[in-house]
């Protein structure tokens, strides 16, 4: 069964047309990522799984469930973090946690959930008075508190620092763990990468391209390198003669081959057919990002303004 | 378990209702400058109009006072209704603007939760201005408790259920945070403009004094100024005071947004 199905959404404001057709399915216990530029409709349509906007056209289900005619049963499953939601200002986080976890029929005891997303130390703290990290931390906790089956994070780990953001990486690893289906919107290329099975581009309202992170680098057919070092140097047209292969560059012993497809497997089996003895062998794949950016022509980043 | 389950839809329980309420009361606590308006401008006009000539008897009234009569009405109206119509939908708006409703929207709980919990968190702060004023009026200044202090009591809670329906109602109509509390504060002033807050409404032209009599500014002083004299109560005000309630209930609810 799917988590989340997406059929054909469109949502018009006045003249901008922020999603038109997207159809997604989540796959229960996965993590697909919702990548795009800003202004590529990933708000709107994490809005609308949400339930709090209505498609002008489409349908969306959670869990067999319409967010906004089934509302009070989809509430209880659907987890949500949304992005810039302020909470009660003057409430501690345990405050907020447990006020959170009082609308929820069932789900995580207040002080371990803020011990999960490693707030246990500011539980006295109010709202206001917690760094932006924090508050992203509390954010997470109170999406998890009811302890949904179906979990939206909507730009998870911006404002964290490189070690909050890890941490952050691994509470959603346990969300994974525990059969959690994650609908994860990002910037961060490195960690729709690291976190999810599938990701969907999103470009100009449209899904661009679906499938697991290492598809969708694929799908760029973005060239890689393979560099080594040749012990007694290397004749060039050897590896030019590969299909593989659009360039070659020999500095000593040392050798960058540029190229696309299977370049690696190319390039050694045809280094070992020749007999060259060869040391200190890399390989630098396209990532995710440098395929977003072939498949998008455009800068990836929160460089453009609101997102509607 | 599926997630259809009959757990699953039922609406968030009492506790839950108790525990935004207690969150709502916190916010209030915790910010004392908003409680600066609806407990000490009252008191200070009560003080004021105290230390002039509010000690002649009424006729008619078992010695009662103008201070017990005109004035006292008049301070626990203001009390009631900038807590209503300014307050609560400044609160209201400024958790719209910041996400705070947005956030809690995506949440089993009902707009309803969030509306009830304001409005008793609300009653709450009147209780506690009314309190005070009276304290100060009767030990201060000798005033008189109502003649007919349950009918004083009932009319005191119909005025503050259409002042903070007519809250709800800005809060769900206003486009903004600032919008509201301009809202707020034309329709306070305005009401008490033609309800008696800056003299007597028989200042006033016939046709606005008949208005501001219907408005719940103006009922309320009326209301609560005869549950102190003891005479019989008259029913327009009353009734002007219902509808408010049912008409701006059903509307604000009917329009309120969460983002």
């Amino acid at each position: 069964m799917s988590a989340i199905e997406m059929h054909d959404l469109h949502k018009t404001y006045r003249s901008t047309t922020a999603v038109a057709g997207v159809s997604l399915t989540v796959p229960e216990g996965s993590i697909m990522g919702l990548v795009g530029r800003n202004g590529a409709g990933k708000t709107t349509t994490v809005e609308i799984t949400a339930g709090l906007r209505e498609p002008d056209r489409g349908r969306v289900s959670v869990l067999g469930l319409d967010p906004r005619r089934d509302r009070r049963a989809v509430r209880q499953v659907l987890g949500v973090q949304l992005q810039e939601s302020q909470l009660h200002s003057a409430l501690t986080a345990l405050e907020l946690v447990t006020l959170y976890r009082s609308l929820y029929r069932s789900g995580l005891g207040p002080a371990a959930a803020l011990e999960a997303v490693g707030l246990g130390r500011s539980a006295g703290t109010r709202f206001e008075k917690l760094s932006g990290g924090q508050q992203q931390r509390l954010s997470i906790a109170l999406a998890i508190i009811g302890r949904p089956r179906v979990v939206i994070l909507d730009e998870l780990t911006t404002g964290l620092d490189p070690e909050a953001r890890r941490e952050v990486w691994g509470l959603v690893d346990g969300l994974r763990a525990d059969g959690v289906t994650v609908l994860l919107v990002s910037h961060h290329m490195d960690e729709v990468e690291r976190l999810c099975d599938q990701v969907a581009l999103l470009d100009a309202g449209r899904v661009a391209s679906t499938g697991s992170p290492a598809t969708i680098v694929a799908r760029a057919a973005l060239p890689q390198r393979v560099r080594f070092d040749a012990e007694h140097g290397l004749d060039a047209a050897l590896l030019r003669a590969l299909p593989e292969v659009e360039e070659v560059e020999v500095r000593g012993r040392g050798v960058v081959v540029r190229g696309r497809g299977d370049l690696e497997r190319a390039v050694s089996t045809s280094l070992t057919r020749h007999g060259v003895v060869v040391t200190g062998a890399s390989v630098e794949r396209p990532t995710l990002e440098d395929a977003f950016l072939a498949l998008t022509g455009r800068q990836a980043g929160p460089d453009t303004e609101v997102d509607r | 378990m599926s997630p259809t389950t009959e757990a699953h839809l039922r609406a968030p329980g009492l506790r839950a209702w108790m525990t935004l309420t207690g969150a709502e009361v916190r916010m209030v606590v915790r910010d004392t400058a908003g409680l600066l308006i609806p407990v000490g401008l009252p008191l200070l006009i009560l003080v004021m109009n105290a230390l002039g000539e509010t000690d002649h008897v009424l006729p008619g009234t078992g010695g009662r006072t103008v201070l017990d009569i005109y004035v006292l009405p008049l301070v626990l109206t203001m009390v009631i209704a900038v807590i209503g119509v300014v307050n609560m939908p400044s609160f209201l708006a400024y958790y719209r603007r910041t996400g705070v409703l947005r956030r809690l929207a995506v949440t089993p709980a009902h707009p309803s939760m969030v509306l009830v919990a304001q409005v008793l968190t609300s009653l709450l702060q009147a209780a506690v201005g009314i309190g005070l004023a009276l304290t100060v009026a009767v030990v201060g200044f000798g005033a008189n408790l109502p003649a007919r202090p349950g009918v004083a009591l009932a009319l005191g809670l119909l005025a503050a259920a259409a002042m903070y329906a007519l809250g709800v109602l800005v809060a769900a109509v206003a486009p903004s945070g600032n919008a509201a509390v301009a809202m707020g504060l034309v329709l306070f002033f305005g009401m008490g403009a033609t309800g008696g807050m800056f003299g007597p409404t028989t200042n006033l032209p016939d046709g606005v004094a008949r208005v501001g009599e219907v408005l719940p500014f103006g009922a309320t002083v009326e209301v609560l100024g005869t549950a102190w004299a003891g005479g019989g109560i008259d029913a327009t005000p009353v009734l002007a005071l219902a509808a408010t309630t049912l008409v701006c209930s059903a509307v604000g609810a009917r329009f309120f947004r969460w983002q």
